[in-house]
């Protein structure tokens, strides 16, 4: 087993950000905590803070429909959460609704392509009840055909309440467009067909939970009113017995993308022309430079203090809105700008426009004090989300699924620190290169 | 009826906090809620000007109003520049607007508290009203409305078609975003005039939270007290006509799923004992997004027909997006509302059957005894997660100056302990109903929709998965459920003639 403390310099300074940002080589979280692996590999992190009574418990399997590399079987990282609810012997899932009822929790969970996330706000007086409900059911779940059968017809439900969106019908399509062998080629609830043959599926089921549910696949996140040290002992009293027994995915890495790609899409509703320019992206490392830049890259090239927003959004009004989605995912994945143009008839100069911003940063540094400017805003935005152990919980929990440990936190905020201008133009030559660019258009009727 | 002595507690404790908040004669209103420990400062700034203030043929016109303070450039700035200001510290402000009420909000480290206080105010005092930004906010506007409101989420959709069937022909009776036809009419003009009506210190309360200086506060009322004076005309409360049986609006949509929405005006409001009775039986009808629910229970849980069921008592804004309601959204006039979620297309009678019967059922035999005793508990627990941070709080806060009552989730709590189980009863036998609602419908093929729905044809359910013979038993009767609809009382309606009047 091993186990450390950290204490950093500014755990009491949640209430001194201006000193971080000043001092931007610092360890930027503001609690301390403990993080523990037990013996049979389950990550526990710990973090006390002030929240008189409230305590958020998140149990993150690092698992999400990437997971999912056996053909026929997209989806099912996100069915299987629903499966999740359905209980044990010892506690089925009636009665583990009635026990969730009395304890007044607000549990929920969530799926997306790297993390399905299981989360509780309860009181601290409920929280050995908790983590006894919650590791009997990540150790003995257990559901008969029938409500197998069942649920698959709610998540076909869900399913097609999504294809009422555009946005669905444009990440479908970018997806399975910039992805030739990697399961990121599927959207987070499958593709159709698999979404309709779920309820054939019932054997594949348990063996999914065999495979991915086991303690070294899982980081369980308590933060709020608790004491580290006898939370601690509750977790090793009923997370101990859990067996190892993870069965790592194959999941195919992607070959190397040569050359752009182009789809368009219709969507069966009414919406302006919606666009996304997609490059492929290095995977998550917290210390890499260059994801760093990218991160930085996106905000100060296309976010809202951009000059291509000024020109597009506030000045021109050709575009109703534009945004970067340039964060990491665990393997290699996409940087994505997405835009929803007013006037079909703009589409290419809106393309070309976005294009031209590209080759700007790939020939110009950025401006020091706009570089600053965005490192500023990432670090306040990240602390001024911390106010709540759920809001700590639900900010933390993505990085700990694809980093699968709390230093990955400071490191990648490390690393943005680090990113000069230099760092930013580099990025943008070797990650937004045109032969590996996916632009996808999605329009209405 | 009150008993007078409670109604006489009632008028004190509304007088009590009518003196906490509201402006007197010689300035701006606040409310104030200090947390030493919180590093943040969060403002709420309340203009008592909402979208039922909008002149008729100019809906939509607070909306935009408030757009043009809240995203759009100052006397000094330019929005750009002032987004390049705010940038650096994480921080911004925005505007929302409901029925009754405009809150600017905002939320800054207190390291930067005076450079954002003086954004703020700068563009609650002097907005630029520039045609550019103008121009910007109404044509998205119009794109929501033309392109995104009616065929981009069909659930937002028949929640809106079905509050617009509740409240039609009163000031709540069109979206807070307009109509496709009154926005293209709304001029900077229009814009401008509203602004100097509803913008003034007589109408203004100041909403600030977390670690703040009380000369903070000082500086806000001087610089909101520059506004002009004068409190504007107050709306007349919306008093929605109540249906004549059931009323069902079928929009006419090529759909994969249908969206069902229902519902009907209740004359009850938080502060209200029974409010807090009925929030029980509601709670355990239909929890939202919650495995608790009943609703939830008998049609997704058991049946897999959908996503969840749920019912509401009040307004819950974007109940899509939230696991707990916003505050901000408080009205005079409330109602009841069930939403099931999306179902098949082909499956939308048996639901609506199903719903509608088990919130009868409720009607009939009241809450149990272990039924009441474990959702007591439930919301007991349950409302300590409504407003965690400094933020909601203060939302909150603000909300129980608008409903002229003491903190509303203390209250709750409260509530639960003394309400008996007669109480709850009591509650939902004068409150709710089956016989008299509202219903919205977002399907393909309406008018075979409506054929079965005014003939009460028979729906039996078929399943692509086995059911247990209880269920299947169940189905039987839910199948021919009545529902007693009238054919003049079934409106079907083209999506693209929704809402162009």
């Amino acid at each position: 087993m091993r186990r450390w403390w950290v204490a950093l310099a500014l755990v009491a300074v949640y209430l001194g950000i201006g000193a971080t940002v000043a001092k931007a080589t610092e360890k930027i979280f503001p609690y301390a905590y403990q993080q523990t692996v037990l013996d049979n590999g389950l990550t526990v992190i710990l973090i006390p803070m002030e929240s008189p009574g409230i305590v958020a418990y998140y149990s993150i399997v690092r698992t999400g429909s990437r997971d999912e590399y056996e053909p026929g079987h997209s989806g099912f990282a996100h069915f299987f959460e629903h499966m999740m609810f359905r209980g044990t012997k010892k506690y089925p899932g009636p009665v583990y609704d009635k026990m969730m009822t009395s304890m007044g929790a607000d549990a929920n969970a969530f799926t997306s392509s790297d993390i399905t996330c299981y989360h509780l706000e309860v009181t601290t007086d409920d929280l050995e009840k908790v983590m006894e409900l919650e590791s009997d059911r990540f150790q003995n779940l257990s559901y008969e055909e029938d409500a197998f059968k069942t649920e698959a017809g709610a998540v076909r439900g869900e399913y097609l309440k999504s294809l009422s969106s555009p946005g669905f019908v444009l990440r479908e399509t970018l997806l399975n467009t910039a992805f030739d062998r990697h399961t990121y080629k599927h959207t987070t609830i499958g593709f159709g067909q698999d979404v309709e043959a779920m309820p054939t599926m019932y054997e594949y089921s348990k063996s999914f939970f065999n495979r991915y549910y086991r303690p070294e696949n899982v980081v369980l996140l308590i933060v709020g009113d608790i004491k580290p040290d006898p939370t601690l002992a509750l977790v090793k009293k009923y997370y101990s017995a859990w067996q190892k027994g993870y069965v790592p995915p194959q999941v195919p890495t992607e070959p190397e993308q040569t050359t752009a790609r182009h789809a368009e899409a219709s969507f069966q509703g009414r919406t302006l022309p919606i666009m996304a320019i997609a490059y492929k992206s290095p995977g998550f490392d917290p210390d890499n430079i260059t994801l760093a830049a990218c991160q930085l890259l996106g905000d100060l090239a296309f976010g809202e203090t951009s000059d291509i927003y000024k020109k597009l959004v506030l000045e021109q009004q050709r575009v109703q809105y534009l945004r970067p989605g340039f964060g990491p995912s665990r393997d290699p994945g996409l940087m994505s700008i997405y835009t929803m143009v007013k006037d079909s008839a703009d589409l290419s100069a809106v393309e070309e426009e976005i294009y031209r911003t590209i080759e700007q940063y790939q020939t110009t540094p950025p401006d020091e004090a706009r570089l600053k400017d965005v490192k500023s805003a990432i670090r306040y935005s990240f602390l001024m989300g911390l106010d709540t152990p759920g809001h700590v919980a639900g900010n933390l929990n993505y990085l700990l699924a694809i980093g699968g440990s709390m230093d990955v936190v400071d490191r990648m905020y490390a690393a943005l620190d680090r990113v000069t201008a230099k760092d930013v133009m580099d990025a943008a030559k070797t990650v937004l290169a045109k032969d590996k660019r996916t632009v996808v258009l999605v329009e209405g009727r | 009826m009150p008993s007078k002595k409670k109604t006489i507690a009632r008028l004190l404790v509304a007088c009590v906090c009518a003196i906490g908040w509201s402006q007197m004669s010689w300035g701006v209103g606040t409310i104030e809620l200090p947390v030493p420990t919180d590093p943040t400062i969060t403002f709420r700034i309340w203009f008592k000007v909402g979208s039922q203030n909008d002149p008729a043929g100019k809906e939509g016109l607070a909306s935009l109003t408030a757009a043009m303070i809240s995203n759009a450039g100052t006397m000094r700035d330019s929005y750009d520049q002032i987004l390049k200001k705010l940038y650096p510290m994480a921080a911004s402000y925005g505007a929302g607007v409901d029925k009754e009420m405009t809150v600017i909000t905002g939320r800054v480290h207190r390291d930067n508290v005076n450079a954002f206080t003086d954004l703020l105010t700068e563009a609650i005092l002097h907005p630029a009203f520039t045609a550019e930004d103008f121009q910007r906010h109404k044509t998205n506007v119009t794109n929501y409305l033309d392109k995104t409101l009616r065929y981009s989420n069909d659930e937002a959709f028949g929640k809106e078609m079905l509050y617009d069937a509740i409240f039609a022909n009163t000031p709540y009776g069109h979206p807070d975003a307009g109509l496709p036809g009154s926005v293209r009419s709304i001029t900077l003009d229009d814009v401008k005039n509203f602004y100097h009506t509803h913008y003034t210190a007589g109408n203004v309360v100041i909403g600030i939270g977390g670690n703040f200086d009380p000369s903070l506060v000082n500086r806000l009322k001087s610089a909101l007290d520059a506004l002009p004076p004068g409190v504007p005309a107050a709306v007349a409360k919306s008093s929605p006509k109540p249906p004549d049986g059931i009323e069902a609006v079928l929009v006419d949509k090529e759909t994969k799923s249908t969206a069902i929405s229902i519902g009907f005006p209740i004359d009850l409001l938080r502060g209200n004992r029974d409010f807090y009775a009925l929030w029980i039986a509601n709670s355990w009808l239909g929890e939202h997004r919650n495995s608790s629910s009943h609703l939830y229970n008998v049609i997704r849980e058991k049946r897999g027909m959908n996503y969840g069921d749920y019912s509401y008592i009040e307004y819950y804004p974007a109940g899509w997006a939230r696991q707990f309601p916003a505050p901000n959204a408080p009205r005079r006039q409330q109602f009841f509302e069930i939403w099931i979620r999306p179902v098949q297309n082909e499956a939308t009678h048996f639901a609506l059957r199903a719903a509608i019967r088990e919130l009868q059922g409720l009607i009939d035999k009241g809450m149990s005894a272990e039924d009441f005793a474990l959702t007591r508990g439930f919301l007991k627990k349950y409302v300590r997660h409504y407003a965690p941070t400094t933020d909601l709080r203060l939302g909150y806060k603000i909300d129980d100056a608008f409903y002229g009552i003491p903190d509303h989730l203390q209250t709750a709590e409260k509530m639960f302990d003394a309400l008996t189980l007669d109480d709850v009863n009591r509650a939902i036998k004068k409150y709710l109903q089956t016989s008299n609602m509202k219903i919205a419908i977002i399907t393909k093929d309406a008018q075979a929709l409506k054929q079965a729905l005014v003939s009460d044809a028979p729906s039996p359910m078929t399943y692509a998965t086995p059911k247990p013979p209880e269920v299947l038993e169940e189905d039987k009767t839910i199948a021919v459920y009545p529902l007693k609809i009238r054919p003049e009382k079934v409106v079907v309606v083209p999506v693209d003639s929704t809402f162009m009047r």
